[in-house]
C-alpha cells in the first residue's frame, strides 16, 4: 500500500468555519503567510518521512482550504519536495477551462520531472456558485472537460473542439506532460454515474468525505463495472481519503484529536451555506442516490464512531496498522489519502513523522 | 425556397455527363456548395437544410448509388472526380465551396487537388480519403448501421433501403477506393493550397478521429476539429455543432480560428 499526505492550507487565524461564502473581514496576511508556511513545512517533512504522494486539493471562498488553484500550491510543493509524487485531488474540472488544466498540469508535471497524478474533480456543490456555473450540467461538463484534457495532453496536431459545454477552434499545449501518454488519472466514484464512467474510461478511483460501509458499496459497483468494460483495477489505483493523526500513546492521540474537534477537516463546505445546498440539491447535482451522497457529506460523530466508520485513523503506529489492515481488506484500496486530522503545530509535524517512520514502511509490505 | 418550418425545399434534377444520368438535389442562393455523400447515398441532414440558407446547396448522387445505373464505367477515383467536376460545369458553375461525407471525401479529395483553382473552400467529414491499414490477419469489420451513430436512440427511424442497391454502392466503393494511405493521393493533398477543415466524431468507429491527425500534418492549409460524441454520422448526430463550426469557416475561411461573436453580457 501507499501513503498520500493531504493538507488543505486550512487559514490558522481566527475566521469563520460556519458560513459560506466566509467574510474576509477578520482576514490578515500575516496569517495567511503562516499557514501557507505550515503546510510546506508539513509536506517537505512528508517528503522527507517518506510519504509516497503528497495532495493538494481545490476549494474556494472558505479559510477551510487557501489553494483554490491546487496547481499554483503544488508548484510551490515541488520546491520543498524532490522525491514523492504530487497528486492534484481537485482540479474541479466543470468549473475551470478544461484547456487551462492541461495546460498548468502538463507544466507541473515538466517542473517535477514527471512527478504528478491527476485526479479530476466535480467539486462539492457549492463551487459551481464560485464561477457562476449550473450544477445541472456539472456531470455532462465533467465527461466534456475530461476528453478535452486527454485529447490535449495525447494529440500531436493542432485540433479543434466542437463540443456541447467547450468549444474551441484550436488547440496545441506546450509544454505536454512529461509522463507517457500522460499523468494516470483519478476520478471520484462515489456515485454509481461517476464509478461507471471511470469504469468505461478506464480511470482509476477515489473516495473522500464517505464511509467504510458507503465506499464498500461503491467500490463494489466500480469493480464490476470495471470488468463489464474488460479490465480489472489493481489495489494501487484506487485511494481512499481518510483523517489521521499519531502519536506515542492511543489516549494521548484521541485527546489531540478531541481538542481540535474531532478531526477530519470540516465535511460538506456546502452545508455551512443551506440556501445554496439547496439550490445545488434541487438541481439534480447528487444523481440517482442522492440521499446516500448528501448523508455521506455530512456523517459527523464522536471519534470511536468515526473510527468505526472508517472516517479517521487515529492512535499509535501500531494502533493505525490495524486500522489500515481494516481498511485494506474491507475496501481492497491501495493508496490512502491521510488528511491532517489535528493542526496542532509541533504535534502535527510528531504525528507526520511518526506516521512516515513506523507506518509506511510497513504499508508498502501490505 | 423556405418553407415556414424553417426547412428549405431541396428540388431534385438531373444533369448528363459522360453517358450519365446524374441525379441531384438542390436549395438555396449564394455562392454554390457542393456536397458529396458517403456510403448509403444522399442524406440530407439538418446541416444541408441549415447551409442552403446561406449558399446554393446541390448533393449529387455519385453514379452507381441510389437508383442510378449500375456504375462500371468510372476507371478509379480520378476519372469519377473528372466527370464530377463536368457534372458542376454542365450546371453553369465556375468556382464552389466543395464537401465530402465518407467516400464522398475520398471523392472531394481527388476533385480539389484535380481543379484547387475552383475550389474556394474544402471540408471533408468523416473523410474516407485515408483510413486505418488492418492489422496483419485482421479482416476489416463490415459497416453497420449501429456504427454510424454514438446515439442511434436520437435518430429518426431510417426508411429501409433495398439489399440490391446497398450491395451494388458497396462493390462501387471497394473498386474505387483505392488503399487506405493511397501515396499519390497523399502526394496531391500534400500540395493542395485550398483552404481545408477536416470534421471528425469522437466517438467514430468508422473512420477514428485519430486519423485527422494525418490531414492535419501532411496538408498544407488544414484545420481539424473534432465534433465531441459523435460518430460517424456527425451531421446527423451533431447538426448544430456541424453547422456552427461549417457556417463559420465558410464564411470567415482561416480567419474562423478568431471569435467574432460578442462576450459582452449586459450593454
Amino acid at each position: 500500500m501507499k501513503a498520500a499526505l493531504f493538507c488543505t492550507t486550512r487559514y490558522e487565524g481566527p475566521a469563520s468555519h460556519t458560513t459560506w461564502p466566509a467574510a474576509g473581514d477578520t482576514y490578515t496576511a500575516e496569517w495567511a503567510e503562516k499557514s501557507m508556511a505550515q503546510t510546506l513545512d508539513q509536506f517537505r517533512l512528508g517528503d522527507e518521512v517518506g510519504f509516497d504522494w503528497l495532495t493538494v486539493a481545490e476549494h474556494h471562498f472558505a479559510p477551510f482550504s487557501m489553494t483554490p488553484n491546487p496547481m499554483v500550491m503544488a508548484a510551490a510543493v515541488i520546491n520543498v519536495a524532490n522525491r514523492a509524487k504530487i497528486a492534484l485531488l481537485g482540479p474541479d474540472i466543470p468549473i475551470l477551462d478544461p484547456v487551462r488544466v492541461a495546460e498548468e498540469l502538463s507544466m507541473i508535471d515538466t517542473l517535477s520531472g514527471g512527478r504528478i497524478v491527476a485526479g479530476f474533480m466535480r467539486g462539492s456543490p457549492n463551487e459551481y456558485v464560485t464561477y457562476n456555473i449550473n450544477p445541472a450540467e456539472s456531470r455532462e461538463r465533467f465527461q466534456e472537460a475530461y476528453q478535452i484534457i486527454k485529447a490535449a495532453w495525447t494529440r500531436k496536431q493542432p485540433f479543434g473542439w466542437q463540443g456541447r459545454y467547450y468549444e474551441y477552434r484550436t488547440i496545441s499545449i506546450w509544454p505536454r506532460p512529461a509522463q507517457d501518454p500522460h499523468p494516470p488519472i483519478y476520478m471520484s466514484v462515489s456515485s454509481p454515474e461517476a464509478g461507471e464512467f471511470a469504469a468505461k474510461n478506464r480511470i482509476n478511483a477515489g473516495f473522500a468525505f464517505t464511509t467504510l460501509q458507503i465506499a464498500s458499496k461503491a467500490a463494489d459497483f466500480y469493480r464490476a463495472k470495471c470488468r463489464e468494460y474488460g479490465w480489472e483495477p489493481e489495489p494501487e489505483q484506487i485511494v481512499y481519503r481518510i483523517g489521521m493523526h499519531c502519536a506515542d500513546s492511543d489516549d494521548e492521540a484521541i485527546d489531540d484529536l478531541t481538542q481540535t474537534g474531532g478531526g477530519q477537516p470540516a465535511v460538506g463546505l456546502a452545508f455551512r451555506n443551506r440556501a445554496v445546498e439547496g439550490a445545488v440539491s434541487d438541481s439534480g447535482f447528487y444523481g440517482r442516490d442522492q440521499e446516500e451522497q448528501r448523508g455521506r457529506l455530512q456523517t459527523r460523530g464522536e471519534i470511536a464512531s468515526r473510527i468505526e466508520k472508517g472516517q479517521v485513523l487515529v492512535g499509535t503506529p501500531e494502533t493505525i496498522l490495524k486500522q489500515i489492515k481494516r481498511l485494506r481488506d474491507e475496501l481492497g484500496v491501495g493508496v490512502l489519502d491521510l488528511a491532517l486530522g489535528a493542526q496542532l503545530g509541533d504535534k502535527t509535524m510528531k504525528s507526520i513523522e511518526l506516521f512516515g517512520e513506523k507506518v509506511i514502511p510497513r504499508m508498502h509490505e501490505l | 425556397m423556405t418553407k415556414p418550418n424553417g426547412k428549405n425545399d431541396f428540388t431534385e434534377a438531373t444533369v448528363e455527363v459522360d453517358g450519365f444520368s446524374i441525379r441531384y438535389l438542390e436549395a438555396g442562393t449564394g455562392q454554390p456548395l457542393i456536397w458529396f455523400h458517403g456510403g448509403g447515398g444522399i442524406r440530407l441532414s439538418p446541416v444541408y437544410d441549415n447551409l442552403a440558407k446561406q449558399h446554393r446547396v446541390i448533393a449529387f448522387e455519385i453514379p452507381g448509388f441510389g437508383n442510378s445505373a449500375t456504375n462500371d464505367r468510372s476507371e478509379n477515383m480520378l476519372a469519377l472526380a473528372r466527370t464530377m467536376l463536368s457534372a458542376i460545369t454542365a450546371l453553369g458553375i465556375d468556382s464552389f465551396d466543395l464537401a465530402g461525407t465518407s467516400f464522398g471525401g475520398s471523392l472531394a479529395c481527388w476533385i480539389a487537388t484535380e481543379a484547387p483553382e475552383r475550389v474556394t473552400t474544402l471540408v471533408l467529414c468523416s473523410p474516407a480519403a485515408i483510413r486505418q491499414k488492418p492489422s496483419p490477419g485482421e479482416t476489416p469489420k463490415p459497416v453497420t448501421p449501429d456504427m454510424l451513430y454514438h446515439h442511434p436512440e436520437r435518430q429518426p427511424p431510417a426508411a429501409p433501403r433495398p439489399a440490391e442497391i446497398a450491395e451494388k454502392e458497396l462493390v462501387l466503393m471497394k473498386r474505387l477506393r483505392g488503399p487506405a494511405r493511397d501515396a499519390e493521393l497523399e502526394s496531391r493533398l500534400a500540395e493542395l493550397e485550398t483552404q481545408t477543415l477536416v470534421l471528425f466524431g469522437t466517438e467514430d468507429q468508422v473512420t477514428p478521429c485519430e486519423l485527422g491527425e494525418i490531414y492535419r500534418a501532411i496538408m498544407p492549409a488544414c484545420q481539424q476539429v473534432l465534433i465531441y460524441d459523435a460518430a460517424h454520422a456527425i451531421d446527423a448526430e451533431r447538426p448544430e455543432a456541424v453547422t456552427a463550426v461549417m457556417q463559420d469557416f465558410l464564411s470567415r475561411h482561416e480567419s474562423f480560428l478568431v471569435k467574432d461573436q460578442s462576450g459582452l453580457l449586459y450593454p
